[in-house]
This record gives structure tokens, sequence and C-alpha cells, in this order.
């Protein structure tokens, strides 16, 4: 026993000193969680694009302080995504990136707040997360400040909607979360919903509460899942005859819902974090490193917003390193410091100018508003603009 | 009321119909050979990717092999067709695998639990590997022609769940006459009746046992299939939810019996579908605890025979 | 790399397994350990997160008394549930007792998902902690596993420990033997559920996390793997089984995509080559024999 709790003491390498920048073994690590399998790998993909493109871009900054990325599978589900953590922690990650999902954060976000290890999620937007503790930030909005967008503007397209059905994935933290915001946002407009549906993530047969929903005949709905469920749910709906207006949430948005739902994907109301026509030369770098891989297509929010958490992440630790704040501490003494410059810190990324409140919730000046357009041939299509708000910062 | 009543039935018909055709895939290889096949399910999101497959559409292999799909697309009815009669085939070689040796050493039942499960799970994880995690849907061509959805009365469903019911209902019967009328049919009832005496009788149990795995492979891949027009592909683990449902009715009905899977089938879909929208939560648990207050008081099932234990 | 965290885990799969493996010595083919397991957990998630008294601190420690309590509570209240649906239960043979005990599984999992109480989707994060890293998981869960063990051992050669091989060799010549055979099969039930509610309390500390993803179906048929490929016969085939088979998707983490193939590879093919499991009867006799020897052979 006490031989294991030797092998344990050395295992931990939060104790170990900081070699030097320009040492053989001077890079640090950098860890990322993201959901390569399983169906959150829909959003796992782009993320790990968002990623590579922002190692890339970084390599093109003269770093003082070299870095490693080291990529894990965080799985779809939480268990996946603490093992995932564990494994980078033990490994002396000095920072991570990830999990894909809220579900996942809440499970994983507290083993690196004991250890200390900094977290910058790049998507989860549930309510509370960046307060599980001084460790854990964002640089994905709360759903609480950009949902109500996507409300106010299907009403402002047809203001005599009397009637909107909400249907949400009731097994998800992240949905559970933003259907909350949809309906207080939609009684705060006088807009009770006439019924609140509830699926779950695994479902993709929607006839049942579908055919309960259209009953009452709504002329909006309002969709919190994920964007498997969602595409399939999309489809069954304007199979089944519905023409009004659909509002989708955070979980839908990734091209890669155009094969699922295909051509009854058209005009489905969105709001989102970021717009390729920010006309800013971060993004527009961005944008030209993206096009390199996948000609023909604007970036998705996704993979905007993983682009951002690294680059986040790389630009901390080069002002942390110029400040002479590596030489000379432990893992976990850069751990905390890497952490208090991250959140003291102003970026400008993809996204806009960001920055982070003292709880690591990120704040971001503006938002928008896009509607899919589908392509005739139903297989491709893009998220086109339709609004771009500014709006003031997140309340407390 | 009555197009509220309408539209539950119709409902719990479509899920139901998919449900009693994986319950039969159960039933035919537990009558042959008294245990239960745990790879149907993934055998269910084999036939699934195969047909999907040979209409043509494109997967990615993880990313790896972006937009790749067969070079020709065949037209719906033959891809459903093609892709039951190549999980059926599969079904053989799960099998070869997992059935055979153990037979060979005349193990205990519980192992072909074990290995059957193995046999899944390397199936179903050698999808995710070869065909991708993400969520596939059906090119839209497969119904063109057919409007999106009929309305009955006021009740409305897809005119793609309707397809579901019709080919559910056609392969239940055309199992049901073959099972009663066909020589090899007979054959097969007269070896899941009893082993022994069939061999004396000259059939071949052996060949009889391989027929109904191939059968029972075809039934969940021809499920696979329906689910993946009707629905989509969200996953190479679809088939595991489906096989565990299936396993359910195949116990409410009673093990063995066909018309026990089909009735167990449809019961289940309309039990499903009477749950209100506010409590969908429980829907799962409801198909499961029904099943456990069968099972309280009907130790077999509904239509199960009872097992006679001989001292 | 086997890191402390995966030791724990590798034992806690090792309680489970021997929690699947009692009610298969009295011969009922019982997978209702998830749910039991599933109830222990979210006992404890409760307890700790929601009741001052036990003294779960503001920066997430626990005491280890508390602690000590709820694996006593967690495996009491599993307990409890088994005592009042093992009587309906048990009553079902062979297949149908399997199926009933998977549907138990089921609806616990949906009631855990469902009820306001119990965390819902998000399940109950921020579980406090008795010990700072898993080092301190080792001897809680060693000392469960040994404790579990000396009741098998005891078990063995006591009179209940004889019915139970006697019924799972054939019930009906054993009830005409005089054994009560419900008594008996419910001991096991109600025993291997205790373990596996408080197998269930420890996890739940251990991961830090709560939900009803913890207890699910797969989860109860990859227990029965250990049994069946540790070997079903003692239950060190269970504790080797759920050690190896807990440890190998972590082990193969580096094959990448393919290391739940190559899983599923050694459970397809495992029964093949050790149609007995890993401790054979065959083993276990010479074990014994072993012993025997170094008992009569004089200490030098």
């Amino acid at each position: 026993m006490g031989g294991l709790a030797v092998l344990g003491q050395q295992a931990d390498p939060a104790a170990k000193a900081v070699p030097a920048a320009d040492a053989p073994n001077g890079a640090l690590t950098i860890g990322a969680v993201i959901a390569l399998t399983g169906n959150a790998n829909l959003y796992g993909q782009d993320q790990r694009l968002g990623i590579d493109l922002a190692r890339r871009w970084s390599l093109t900054q003269s770093p003082r302080r070299p870095l490693r990325l080291q990529l894990e599978d965080g799985g779809s589900d939480e268990a996946t995504a603490i093992a995932g953590f564990n494994l980078l922690i033990n490994q002396g990650a000095l920072a991570l990136i990830g999990p894909t999902l809220s579900q996942q954060a809440f499970a994983a976000d507290p083993i690196a707040q004991r250890r200390g290890v900094p977290v910058v999620a790049p998507s989860n937007t549930a309510k509370g997360i960046p307060q599980i503790g001084p460790f854990i930030s964002r640089v994905s909005a709360q759903s609480s400040v950009i949902a109500p967008l996507s409300i106010a503007e299907a009403l402002r397209r047809d203001p005599a909607i009397q009637r909107v059905a909400v249907i949400y994935a009731h097994d998800d933290a992240y949905s559970t979360a933003e259907t909350l915001i949809f309906q207080k946002a939609l009684t705060a407009r006088g807009l009770p919903p006439v019924t609140v549906q509830r699926v779950q993530l695994a479902d993709n047969d929607f006839q049942i509460p579908i055919t309960a929903a259209l009953q009452l005949r709504p002329q909006l709905v309002v969709i919190s899942v994920q964007a498997v469920a969602g595409g399939n749910l999309i489809r069954q709906l304007r199979e089944l005859g519905y023409r009004g207006q659909i509002v989708v949430g955070n979980g839908l948005n990734t091209p890669n819902i155009y094969p699922i739902c295909q051509r009854w994907c058209d005009g489905i109301l969105i709001a989102q974090a970021y717009s390729p026509e920010l006309n800013t030369p971060i993004n527009r770098t961005f944008q030209r490193l993206y096009l390199g891989v996948r000609p023909g297509q604007p970036p998705s929010q996704m993979t905007a917003q993983a682009f951002a958490a690294y680059q986040v992440v790389f630009e901390a630790v080069q002002r942390l390193q110029r400040r002479g704040g590596m030489a000379g501490v432990s893992l976990g003494q850069a751990r905390e410091a890497l952490m208090a410059e991250l959140l003291g810190g102003q970026y400008d990324t993809p996204l806009g100018p960001i920055h982070f409140t003292p709880d690591g919730e990120v704040v971001q000046g503006r938002f928008y508003v896009a509607q899919v357009r589908m392509d005739p041939g139903g297989r491709s299509g893009r998220f086109a603009l339709v609004r771009n708000s500014p709006v003031s910062p997140p309340e407390r | 009321m009555i197009e509220a009543l309408l539209q539950t039935l119709l409902n719990g018909a479509a899920s139901g119909g998919v449900y009693a055709l994986v319950a039969l895939g159960y039933t035919l290889v537990f009558s042959v050979l008294g245990v239960i096949n745990f790879a149907l399910g993934a055998l269910f999101s084999l036939g699934g990717y195969l047909t999907y497959l040979l209409m043509g559409g494109p997967i990615s292999a993880n990313g790896g092999l972006p937009g790749w799909g067969l070079p020709f697309g065949l037209p719906f009815p033959l891809a459903l067709l093609l892709g039951a009669a190549l999980t059926g085939i599969a079904s053989l070689g799960v099998e070869r695998l997992a059935f055979a040796p153990l037979r060979r050493r005349n193990a205990e039942p519980l192992l072909y639990l074990i290995t059957s499960l193995g046999a899944g799970l390397v199936l179903v994880n050698l999808l995710q590997m070869l065909m991708g995690a993400e969520g596939y849907a059906f090119p839209a061509t497969a119904l063109a022609g057919l409007p999106d959805a009929v309305v009955l009365g006021g009740a409305r469903i897809r005119s793609v769940q309707v397809l579901l019911l019709a080919v559910c209902a056609a392969a239940v019967i055309a199992l049901t006459l073959w099972l009663e009328r066909s020589r090899s049919g007979r054959a097969l009832k007269a070896v899941a009746e009893d082993a022994t005496t069939a061999r004396l009788l000259g059939i071949n149990s052996d060949a009889m046992l391989r027929l109904a795995f191939l059968l029972s492979g075809a039934l969940a891949g021809l499920g696979g299939g329906l689910i993946g027009v009707s629905i989509s592909l969200p996953g190479p683990y679809v088939g595991i939810g489906y096989g565990l449902k299936g396993l359910a009715v195949l116990v409410l009905g009673g093990l063995g019996s066909v018309p026990g899977a089909i009735a167990g089938g449809l019961l289940m879909g309309l039990a499903e579908a009477l749950v209100p929208g506010e409590a969908s939560g429980w829907r799962d648990a409801l198909a499961f605890a029904i099943l456990f207050a069968v099972l309280l008081l009907r130790p077999t099932g509904l239509l199960g025979r009872r097992l006679l234990e001989k001292v | 790399m086997i890191d402390n965290g995966l030791l724990v885990q590798m034992l806690i799969g090792a309680l489970l397994g021997v929690s699947v493996y009692l009610p298969l010595a009295a011969g009922q083919l019982s997978l209702a350990t998830p749910a039991f397991y599933a109830v222990g957990g979210t006992l404890a998630a409760l307890l700790s997160t929601t009741w001052p008294a036990l003294g779960a601190d503001a920066d997430g420690s626990f005491p280890l008394a508390s602690f000590l309590l709820e694996l006593l509570l967690g495996g009491l209240l599993a307990g409890v549930l088994a005592l009042l649906v093992g009587r309906l239960v048990l009553r079902l043979q062979g297949i149908y007792l399997a199926i009933a005990t998977i549907a138990l599984v089921e609806i616990v999992r949906v009631a855990i998902l469902n009820l306001p109480f119990t965390g819902g989707a998000i399940g109950i994060f921020g579980i406090p902690q008795p010990f700072p890293t898993a080092v301190g998981y080792l001897l809680p869960a060693l000392g469960l596993l040994a404790l579990a063990g000396w009741v098998c051992q005891r078990l063995e050669v006591m009179p209940l420990g004889r019915a139970m091989a006697a019924i799972r060799n054939d019930e009906l010549a054993a009830s005409c033997m005089g054994i009560d055979t419900t008594r008996v099969k419910l001991t096991a039930f109600v025993l291997s559920a205790v373990l596996a509610g408080s197998t269930g309390a420890l996890a739940a500390h251990f991961l830090n996390t709560w939900n009803a993803r913890q207890g699910s179906f797969d989860t109860a048929v990859t227990m029965l793997a250990f049994v069946i490929l540790g070997g079903s016969r003692s239950w060190l085939g269970p504790v080797l089984g759920g050690l190896l088979l807990t440890a190998l998707p972590e082990l193969l983490r580096p094959v990448g995509d393919g290391r739940l193939v190559l899983f599923g590879l050694v459970i397809l093919l495992g029964p093949s080559v050790f149609p007995q499991g890993l401790i054979t009867p065959g083993l276990l006799e010479r074990l014994g024999r072993l012993g025997e020897r170094a008992e009569r052979e004089p200490q030098p």
C-alpha cells in the first residue's frame, strides 16, 4: 500500500519545476479533451479543426514559450471526458481546453478545479459552469445572453405569433439550461408556450411529441436539443406538415446538420456567437487558414470558438512568459499564475474582442442571428447572417 | 377525441412494428437454440448502414474518407432487401464465431450470452471505425414521389412510417406463412420443438440452425434499414436501443412464440404512444415496467409455453 | 499506464463482479447489480451534498466518518430494496429472472433520471471528497473487497453456502432435500445488493459526480463478463475478471480507435479459450492442495 502511495506521489507532476523556455524539454503541454466519438463528435470534428488552425497560427506569432498540443477523446459521455481530463492532468498539462458538452463539463471541470488546472471551455453554454470554480472559464457565451436574440428575430418577422411550442431534451444539461432561457424570453414577451414537449437525446423518432404539439397549431416552434436529434426533429416537423417558423438553439450551430435535415433545414433561425462576415484582421486570417482546409465553406461557430479558446491560452502563456512568470516555479504555481493572467487579458479573436469577468465568464460585445439557407440540391447550405446585434455585458 | 386516439394508434403501430421485427429475430434463434443472441442489436445497426451504403450514400470514416460512397446507388427497395440479405449472412458469421465453438463443447447457456455480447461489441465498434460516428440521413430520393405525410381524419403520419408499417407487416406475414406452410419452415419448427426427434426424423438440425440465424439477421437488418430511412442513422449504437426493447418484447410475448412476439411488439408500441408528452422521460421505463408486471403475473410471458423441467 | 485512479476503478470493477457472482453462486442469473449500485451512489451523492450534518466543507472536503457512514447506508438501502423486490423477482426462473432484473435496472435508471431530487440529467456534481487524491480511496476499496472476500470464503464452509451450491447444482433436488430455497436465494440476492450499494456510495465520492447513466444495461452485461471470464466457481474469479476487464479499455488507449474492437474480441473469444474462466476449479484445487501441504510441512 505504501509503495502504491509513493507511486502516486511521483506521478503527480504539479510539484515538478517548469523547465526554461529554450531548454530541449521546454515545450509545455496544452491538453484538449474533445468529443471525437459518439454523437457529439459532430461538434468535436469542428473543434479539432479550430484548435489545429489556432495552433498553426500560433506558430507564426514567434512564441517565446513553445507549446505542445495533446488531444484526447472526450467521447460523448461524462466518464470518457473525466478519463481524458485525468490522463492529461497526470501527464502534466499546463491547461485544458474542453470538454465539448456542458453535460460533460459539470462532471469533469470539478476535477480540474480540485487539481488546480486552468480550463477554457470552447462550447459550454449552460448556466453555472464558470462558477464551478476559479480555474474554470469559457469563451462560449451563456445561452441566457444569446438565445433570446433568435426569439426576438422570429417575432420581428411575424409579430402576429400567438402560439409557441417548445421542445427540449430533458436528459442533457445544455438543453435543459437553454430551454429555460427560451421559455423565460417567450413569457417576458407575453407568449407563454402552449406546450412543452420533452424528448431524450437518444431519441430519433419524434412522431409522438410532434403530433402532440401540432394538435395545438403552433405558429413558432422553439427547439433545444443536440445536433443529430435536432436535424431529425426538424425534418419530421416539416414532413408532418408544419409550415411555421422554427427557432433552434446552440446545439444546431454546426453545418453537420445539413446531411441530416437536408432541404428541410432551410429557413431555421439560430442565434450565433460568431459571424464569418466580421471584418477584423484575425477573423480574415482565421478564414484564410480555414479555407485552406475546407475550401468553399465559411467556418462554423464551433470552429471559431475552439480557435479562440486555444488563442486565449496561447496568448496568456506568452504574456506570462514575457513577464518572467514562468521562471523557477513549479507546474502547479505556473498553472495558478496562468489562470490569473488569462482572466486579466483582452483578446482579439475571430469572435471579436473578448475578455473575462473575474468569474471566468466571457464578455463578448456582439452576437448575431443567422438563418439556414440550403442549396437547391439539399446537400449543402450556409448560415446566412440576418442580424448583427450589440449586446450589453451579461448580468451576474 | 377520435382523432387523438387514431393518432395514438398510428404512432404506436409504427414503432410497434419495428419492435416486433426485432423480437422475431430473437425468437427464431431462441426457439432453435434456447439462447438469446445479444448481437442482434448490432446486426440491426449493420442492416441500416448496409442499406445506406447500397443506396450510394457517402460516409466519412471519422473524417478519414470524407464523401466516399459506392460508385452506384440502388433504388431503395432493392437496397433494403439486399442490405437485409447481407445482414443475414453476417449473422451466419456471428453464429460461426460466437455460437459454434461453444456448441462444440456443450457449453452452458450463460456463455453464449457473453460471446454474443462480445460479437455485438466488435461489430458496433467496427462500424464506428469504418463509418464514423456521425449521423447519416438517407438520400431524400429514397421515397421520391411519395407525399411527405398521410392525413387520416385529423391524424397525421409520415409516409415513411406507413411504409415501415407495411414492410413490417409483410415480413411478419411472410415469416408466419413460411413457418406454417413451407417444408423448410415446418422443419425449423420441428427442430424448435424437439431437436432430437427432428434429427431422428431426418431433419438436418444444424442446417436449420443456420437458417434460423440467417433469417434472424435478415429481419434485424430489415428493421435497421427501415429505421434508417425513416429517421436517419444517428450512429452505430442505434441498434442497441432497439435490441434492448426487442428483448423486452420477446419476453413479454413469451420466449419462443412467434405470435407472442408480434402481439408484444404492437402492445409495447401502443403503450409507449399513450404516454403523454410531459412524462415522456418515463416512456422507456414504461416498457420495462410492463414487462416486469407481466413477468410477475405470468412468469413465462403472455403467450409463452410453460417450461417443463424433466427430472 | 496504471495510475491510482485506474487502480481504484479496477477495484470497483472487482467489487461489482463479486456482487454479480453472489446470486450466481446460488444458481440465479441476476443482473440487478447496476440498479443497486446506482441506488447506493445516488444516496451518497444526495446525502453528502444536501445534508449539512455530515460536515461537507465549502472547499469540498468531507469527514472520513461520514464517508464510512454513507458506505453503510448505501449498502443498507440497497439491501432493503432487494428484500422488497427479491421476493417477487426470485420466483422467476433462468432467463426470465435475468430479463426481469434487466428491466429493474432500466426502471431504476429512468427513475433517477426523472425524479426531481436526484439531479436529473445534470446529475449531482461536486461531491465532496474524504481524501485529497485518488490514493486515499485505495484503502476503503481494498477494505470492502477484503470484507466481501471474507464473507464469500466463510460462505463456503457455512451451511448457507452449501445450500447455495446445492441450489446451483439442481434446485429441484435441493428443495427436495428440505432446503428453504426461497430464503437462501433471497439471502444471496440481498448480500449482492448490499455489496453493490456500498460500492456505489464509494464510487460516487471517487468519481466526484453522479448521474443516472452510472447504472445501465451494458454495464450489467459487462459485469457478467467479469464473472464468466474470471471464473464463476469461486469469488476470486470475478475479482480477477473485474480487475482485468476494467483495466483493459484504458490500457488499450494507445491503440486508438480500435481499442473497443479489441475489447469486444476478448469478450467474444474468451469463453471459447477459457470455458471455465481464468480461475478454474482445477486451479482452485491445486491452490488448495498447496495450502494444505504448506500447513502440514514444518516451518523452517
